[in-house]
């Protein structure tokens, strides 16, 4: 089977910006993570769900049932952070999984 | 009192696993793929629409950017589309083995998922869940869906006992719950659900 890559190069460019302090300029925008999200389902089994987590993201029972209990109940779970490249790719490994997960970035 | 039913699918000492199910369980795994295939057909051309019956299988990345899901779709919707039919493909021609490597196994659970989400579109599951009279249009429908649910809970069942162990760093990276108070009453696709509206 192929391989997902869907990681992309990031281009940053940053605009020259005197005014700002060191402190501001980190919590400029593309320093802030990138949430994977997976949303409700009625058809995924819970037993699934849990399964996929555990598999994919290296969870606990304890931790990916959670995680499954909080989509399930909340409507939504964070199931993993980091780069938009990172948050991407696993975006599309839990897509391969039949998940329902979408990605956006915190704050 | 009743013991646990023997299971049907079983990992041996060789590290692939034992299937061990009726002539008709297999008659309907070797059929039931060829029809998602030739609904798949119609992806081949990147730039068509997912059918309704297909949306769960390719679900969206950036619901809010379209130019982000743009990229998003050239990246990864042909990968996600050989995916699924790799899967169904071996589902079909191997129904009738009883033996499967990891690979095959991940295969018909990967195939069961895809199946069960296309039957569970079709037949417009919810969370409330429907119940059909047998005479009712959708019933084959209904059956084969409780079926292959039946049979997905049987593999994770048995691959949950052969996942790796545990990354000590995994578990205590996340933010907990970014959105404050619970959110309740979201569909799968983040809109409300229509009793709540």
């Amino acid at each position: 089977m192929n391989n997902v890559n869907v990681a992309r190069a990031k281009t940053i460019e940053v605009a020259p910006d005197t005014e700002q302090s060191p402190e501001s300029r980190e919590h400029v925008s593309f320093d802030r993570p990138w949430l994977v999200i997976v949303w409700n389902d009625p058809i995924n089994l819970m037993s699934y769900v849990t399964f996929v987590f555990q598999k994919l993201f290296g969870y606990s029972l304890e931790k990916a049932t959670k995680l499954m209990r909080d989509v399930h109940e909340k409507g939504r779970a964070v199931v993993a952070t980091g780069s938009r490249e990172r948050a991407e790719l696993d975006v599309a490994r839990l897509h391969r999984h039949g998940l329902w997960a979408t990605m956006e970035q915190s704050g | 009192m009743r013991g646990e039913p023997p299971m049907r699918i079983r990992a041996n000492a060789r590290g692939s696993f034992d299937v061990d199910l009726p002539e008709e369980e297999r008659e309907l795994l070797a059929l039931l793929p060829g029809r998602m295939l030739s609904a798949l057909e119609v992806l081949a051309n990147p730039d068509s629409i997912v059918p309704d019956e297909l949306r769960r299988l390719f679900p969206p990345a950036y619901p809010t950017d379209v130019s982000a899901e743009d990229a998003y779709v050239r990246l990864a919707r042909q990968d996600l589309l050989d995916h699924h039919r790799e899967a169904l493909m071996v589902l079909r021609d191997s129904a009738e083995v009883t033996h499967l490597d990891s690979q095959g196994i991940n295969a018909w659970l990967t195939a069961l998922t895809d199946l069960r989400l296309m039957l569970g579109s079709i037949l417009g599951i919810t969370e409330d869940g429907i119940e059909l009279e047998p005479s009712d249009p959708s019933y084959y429908n209904w059956i084969c869906y409780h079926y292959l649910s039946q049979l997905q809970h049987e593999i994770v069942t048995v691959l949950s006992e052969q996942l790796p162990p545990l990354k000590s760093e995994a578990s205590e990276r996340l933010p907990d719950d970014p959105w404050g108070e619970p959110l309740g009453g979201l569909r799968w696709d983040g809109t409300p659900r229509p009793e709540l509206t």
